[in-house]
């Protein structure tokens, strides 16, 4: 099985990773970027005074970590085309590819929001008093005194988001987008041999979240050192 | 040079502070004791606005820090709508403000247009006198119990940051290069520094200092701001016992060059030997004020004397 699974690596080595696997980590750090930036600006309008914007925010965060991942790429996947009809008629590859990186956009982009509101919840309430003692106003505040120590609560807790959001990725193969489960989904469908594939597939999946935990690993020793 | 006017605080059904004035002039050192759960911390933190009262005005310099208390203003009630209502249906203008304040009545609703003579009579005040908080704060040092030193920040840093930011800027308009401002806030820093004789802890972060240190710096950081008075809450309450005299003596040493002072605090013996007045606080209310002489041989309040039989 395990000589099954490295013919099967030794004969498409080339497409699953210069495409497949291409494919799940562009996915992959479209849904981290965008996910971040969007998830920041979640947390700022969560913890704002407007509350009509606070409710918004929670409700949209309830939904999706109330509801599977999976789900989430479907509502994106048949919903997108309703309001954006140029969709349909795109490559069907490119408009899963798409759709799935909207979904997992919104999806971690509501984790993100959590992780760094409970980060910047986390310091010390006495550390933002201090320094509106002093007069410095809420902005200031905000970027030299509260942010950089949320920054060192929320590194490990993005980093497993990060994690998450390279696994969630698979579900884009639900509508054959072309990223790593694609590839697996396609084989076998042709030989109809699942657990060789599944085994190469698995591999890689492994290998990439090892390196991405090791360098995030290296990017939190760092910043412990410079505390 | 502080006046704090019928102050009232409450946490939801929690009433904390219940109507606190007092005034407290400049050189002046005040002390104020109590039970926990007396209100004196939240009497502190009103006075900077890290509590904003519920009611009720604080005043520094004659510049107005709190909303305005409409309360406060009879000019104010009188504009208003109750008012107006009740003095039409006969009652006395005397009976009418007296019966507005009592029952709390402004806060009746009223159309936009009906409200306009109040608001516009509230604005005028506001306008008057009101000073941006964070401008006042930066005349107001406060010191707390757990110190709050910047953990992010070096020693030096905590102690430049705040001038830094809030000063440099009008300094480099007038001419100086941000090289120079840098040098001359350093070297304050560290004259103050050297003045409580950690001048070699300059670099140090917070987590490598002692509790007594921590909280010599966390004065000297509030003074970096020459401010105008300096508040204290339970500065000592949380250091190790040995510690406690090397932060009094820098507090004695404020007093001594002049400062204002209103320290909240457990330290009897700091109040009677540094304090010109000591204020005992009650269930919210200021039960007793009077020179530590007065509060400390010749109680009166019963309270005040169970309260001194069980601290000293």
């Amino acid at each position: 099985m395990l000589l099954g699974a490295w013919n099967i690596f030794k004969a498409n080595w080339q497409v699953i990773l210069f495409e497949y696997t291409l494919k799940t980590l562009l996915l992959a750090a479209i849904a981290v970027i965008l996910g971040t930036v969007i998830g920041a600006l979640l947390s700022m309008a969560n913890m704002s005074k407007i509350k009509p914007l606070k409710w918004i925010v929670t409700a949209f965060i309830e939904f999706v970590r109330g509801t599977p991942a999976l789900l989430q790429v479907y509502v994106i996947y048949f919903g997108l085309p309703m309001i954006f009809p140029r969709i349909n008629r795109m490559d069907p590859m490119i408009s899963a590819f798409i759709c799935a990186a909207v979904a997992l956009t919104i999806n971690s982009a509501a984790y993100v929001s959590e992780i760094i509101r409970s980060g910047i919840e986390a310091v010390d309430k006495g550390q933002t008093e201090a320094a509106r003692s002093l007069g410095l106003n809420g902005t200031t505040t905000m970027i030299q005194i509260v942010l950089p120590q949320a920054i060192k609560n929320i590194l490990p807790a993005l980093g497993n988001e990060f994690i998450t959001v390279v696994k969630e990725t698979s579900l884009a193969a639900t509508f054959f987008a072309g990223e790593l489960m694609t590839f697996y989904k396609e084989y076998v469908g042709f030989t109809h041999d699942a657990l060789p594939a599944f085994i190469v597939v698995g591999v890689v999946y492994f290998a990439l979240n090892f390196i991405l935990s090791k360098g995030l690993k290296f990017v939190e020793r760092r910043m412990k050192a410079h505390a | 040079m502080l006046d704090i006017k019928n102050i009232y605080k409450n946490f939801g059904d929690l009433k904390v502070l219940e109507g606190v004035s007092t005034q407290i002039s400049e050189g002046e050192v005040v002390a104020i004791i109590g039970a926990s759960g007396s209100g004196k911390s939240t009497l502190l933190r009103c006075m900077n606005l890290l509590e904003t009262p519920t009611f009720g005005e604080v005043w520094m310099d004659g510049k107005l820090l709190t909303p305005v208390d409409p309360y406060l203003h009879p000019e104010v009630i009188m504009a208003s709508n109750t008012y107006k209502k009740l003095t039409a249906s006969g009652m006395s203008s005397e009976a009418a403000i007296a019966k507005i304040k009592s029952e709390d009545l402004i806060n009746e609703k009223f159309s936009v247009s009906e409200g306009k003579e109040y608001r516009t009579a509230l604005k005028k005040i506001y306008d008057e006198n009101h000073i941006d908080i964070n401008l006042a704060r930066q005349d107001m040092g406060m010191v707390f119990q757990q110190f709050n030193l910047f953990n992010n920040k070096s020693v030096l840093e905590n102690v430049t940051l705040a001038p830094m930011k809030t000063r440099a800027k009008q300094m480099i308009k007038e001419g100086k290069s941000k090289k120079e401002v840098k040098e001359y806030f350093n070297g304050k820093a560290m004259a103050l520094l050297n003045r409580i004789g950690l001048e070699d802890k300059a670099n140090a972060y917070p987590s490598t200092l002692s509790g007594g240190q921590k909280q010599r710096i966390a004065i000297v950081r509030a003074l970096a701001m020459e401010p105008k008075v300096m508040l204290f809450d339970e500065p000592t309450s949380a250091l190790d016992p040995e510690m406690v005299g090397e932060v009094l003596d820098v507090m004695k040493g404020l007093a001594k060059d002049g400062m204002t002072m209103i320290c909240v605090t457990h330290e009897m013996g700091f109040a009677r030997e540094v304090a010109d007045r000591v204020l005992f606080m009650h269930d919210g209310v200021i039960a007793e004020s009077g020179t530590p002489d007065e509060i400390f041989n010749n109680p009166k309040h019963p309270k005040l004397q169970q309260f001194l039989s069980c601290v000293l």
